[in-house]
């Protein structure tokens, strides 16, 4: 079977470093980006059947938020995992509802639940 | 902005007040007016032209009537600021007319009442600028010395005065000194008020700077919490994910020594950022202090089922079993925000101060119409002298310093915070080294359109 093909974007490099290891020891193919940019040229390159998405980035607060919406319409049928440090809804200056993202995870994440999660978007 | 008008820099709606204010003020001097009158037409019969003085307090009242008909029938309407200004300048010219020809019929500068003209200078200084209030008294004088010359003179007739008072002498100078008694009086009058009218102005456009100062500095605090707690957890979050690494045997084989030790680095991380949750919860409730929170009707399960998802992975890394149970139809009327700080903070209190293999319920239940939900650990438990001060602020009891290090002793005072504004209550029991259940009642029900009253048990864990 196939290994099941992971795009992680996020402008932490250890995030991508240690999340993109431990996906690895898990079993999946794992590509990753710094930039949002890059990562949805990337999309059309690797192909990836679910995409790690940061929804904060350094240059702009919302550029991830906003990439999830580019990302959909390219390419709706890939699921995006929203990624944020910030665990409370409160802090966020924009709606979680309007993020159009599948699932919406905490960092740090276990990665059993991450995951699960992974598997519970791929059909 | 200096020396701005009064008029155009107030509210409309004071200066509506303010015209009430003065039409009130009117009706009582109107009143006055005709009771001196007819106390001195029939208790004292003084000479004086009293058809003259009647007519005058007749076209006060109507004045004022049709001011206060004007004024209370169009409040619907709201005036531009120039036609507000008309009727200010209306009113002040229409007053002072009517006062002068009242005063000037009873004896001009030998009426002592005359003096009166200083509550008319104190009102035009009060609304108008500072050039608006020297060109009325300046009228006013101009008009006073005219009038005296013109009755010297013989031009206009002279109204006879009050008897038994004194009278003045038509000689020059003491006639003189009465007109600059009055003179100084209303000029000196006019400046005063001016300028205490300014300086009470300036006073409070400081008030409003130091306000806004404030204001600003409050919205740059909660903003610069909520940006470093972000900051905060983002490094954290990579060295949990290198720990994880390490522990898994990616980065090489590693000792039991270095996994013990590396264990520990992992929990005091976990901690850490766990301490960050508490500060950000506490920060966020002190910046939104008045904020009204939108309290909804929420599934009790599905909140709960999200805060397992969240903590479940902190329960099985501390190989404690957390059980929800939650009747699906139950509802709790609250706010999603302010339920998931509760939670949050009661369930990883309670995870952190339990041992491996023991049990962490989150159970809830409909209660005499309230939401009875409690949070239940085997954990090492509270001793009763602590209890009352469990739900101070920064405070920690001995033994949780003891047991673990970390903490910033706000979880508990957020809860009770928390659960104050949602209007409910929180209690604790605890028995030392048996276990502590944290029970809160919240308005809530059950819905009863479905008969699911079995207690669905929430998902168990995984293995």
């Amino acid at each position: 079977m196939a290994k099941v093909r992971v795009l992680i974007i996020d402008d932490d490099k250890d995030i991508i470093e240690t999340t993109g290891a431990l996906l690895e020891h898990a079993g999946f193919e794992v590509h990753h980006s710094e930039s949002v940019e890059e990562g949805i040229e990337m999309i059309g390159v690797t192909s990836p059947d679910v995409i790690l998405l940061d929804i904060m980035f350094p240059e702009k607060k919302t550029r991830g938020f906003e990439a999830a919406g580019e990302i959909k319409e390219s390419y709706p049928n890939i699921p995006i995992l929203a990624f944020t440090a910030i665990n409370r809804e409160y802090a966020f200056d924009f709606a979680k509802e309007d993020i159009k993202a599948e699932e919406f995870i905490n960092k740090p994440v276990d990665t059993d639940r991450l995951i699960n999660l992974i598997n519970k978007h791929l059909k | 902005m200096k020396q701005r008008a009064k008029i155009e820099s107030t509210e409309y709606s004071d200066l509506a007040g303010v015209v009430a204010w003065f039409i009130q003020l009117r009706w009582i001097a109107a009143i006055g007016v005709f009771a001196a009158l007819l106390l001195s037409d029939f208790v004292y019969s003084y000479r004086l032209p009293y058809k003259a003085l009647y007519s005058l307090t007749g076209i006060l009242f109507l004045l004022n009537s049709s001011l206060a008909l004007y004024f209370f029938q169009l409040k619907a309407k709201i005036l531009s600021r120039g036609e507000m200004s008309f009727v200010f300048h209306f009113q002040i010219v229409s007053d002072y007319v009517i006062l002068f020809l009242l005063i000037y019929l009873t004896g001009f500068l030998k009426n002592p009442l005359i003096y009166y003209f200083v509550f008319h200078v104190v009102l035009t200084a009060f609304i108008f600028p500072r050039k608006a209030v020297y060109a009325y008294v300046i009228s006013l004088v101009v008009l006073f010395v005219l009038t005296a010359v013109a009755e010297w003179s013989g031009w206009i007739p002279t109204f006879g005065s009050i008897p038994g008072l004194p009278t003045v002498s038509e000689s020059y100078p003491t006639s003189f000194l009465y007109m600059f008694a009055l003179v100084s009086t209303i000029l000196i009058t006019g400046y005063l008020i001016t300028s205490i009218m300014e300086r009470v102005e300036e006073r409070g456009q400081r008030t409003e700077l130091e306000l806004d100062h404030y204001r600003r500095l409050d919205q740059a605090k909660s903003n610069f919490i909520l940006q470093v707690t972000h900051e905060l957890r983002g490094p954290l979050a990579a060295l949990k994910g290198y720990h994880e690494m390490i522990l898994k045997g990616i980065t090489g084989e590693i000792s039991e020594k270095t996994q013990k030790s590396l264990q520990r680095a992992n929990q005091r991380t976990q901690n850490l950022l766990n301490i960050i949750d508490e500060m950000l919860d506490y920060a966020y409730m002190k910046s939104e202090e008045d904020k009204q929170y939108e309290i909804e009707d929420l599934s009790l399960k599905e909140v709960l089922n999200h805060n397992f998802e969240l903590y479940n992975i902190l329960a099985k890394g501390k190989s404690i079993k957390l059980i929800i149970s939650c009747p699906s139809s139950l509802v709790v009327k609250a706010s999603r925000d302010l339920l998931d700080i509760i939670l949050g903070n009661l369930i990883t209190n309670a995870i952190k101060y339990s041992s491996p293999n023991t049990t962490v319920t989150v159970n809830a239940e409909e209660e005499k119409d309230e939401v009875h939900l409690s949070v239940r650990d085997e954990g090492m438990g509270i001793e009763p002298e602590e209890l009352a001060k469990v739900f101070d602020e920064f405070h920690r009891t001995r033994r949780a310093r003891k047991i673990e290090q970390d903490g910033t002793g706000l979880g508990l005072s957020i809860v009770q915070k928390a659960v104050n504004m949602l209007n409910g209550r929180v209690t604790v029991y605890s028995e030392v080294e048996k276990g502590t259940s944290f029970h809160i009642y919240l308005p809530g029900y059950q819905q009863t359109t479905e008969n699911t009253e079995v207690a669905v048990p929430g998902q168990d864990t995984d293995e």
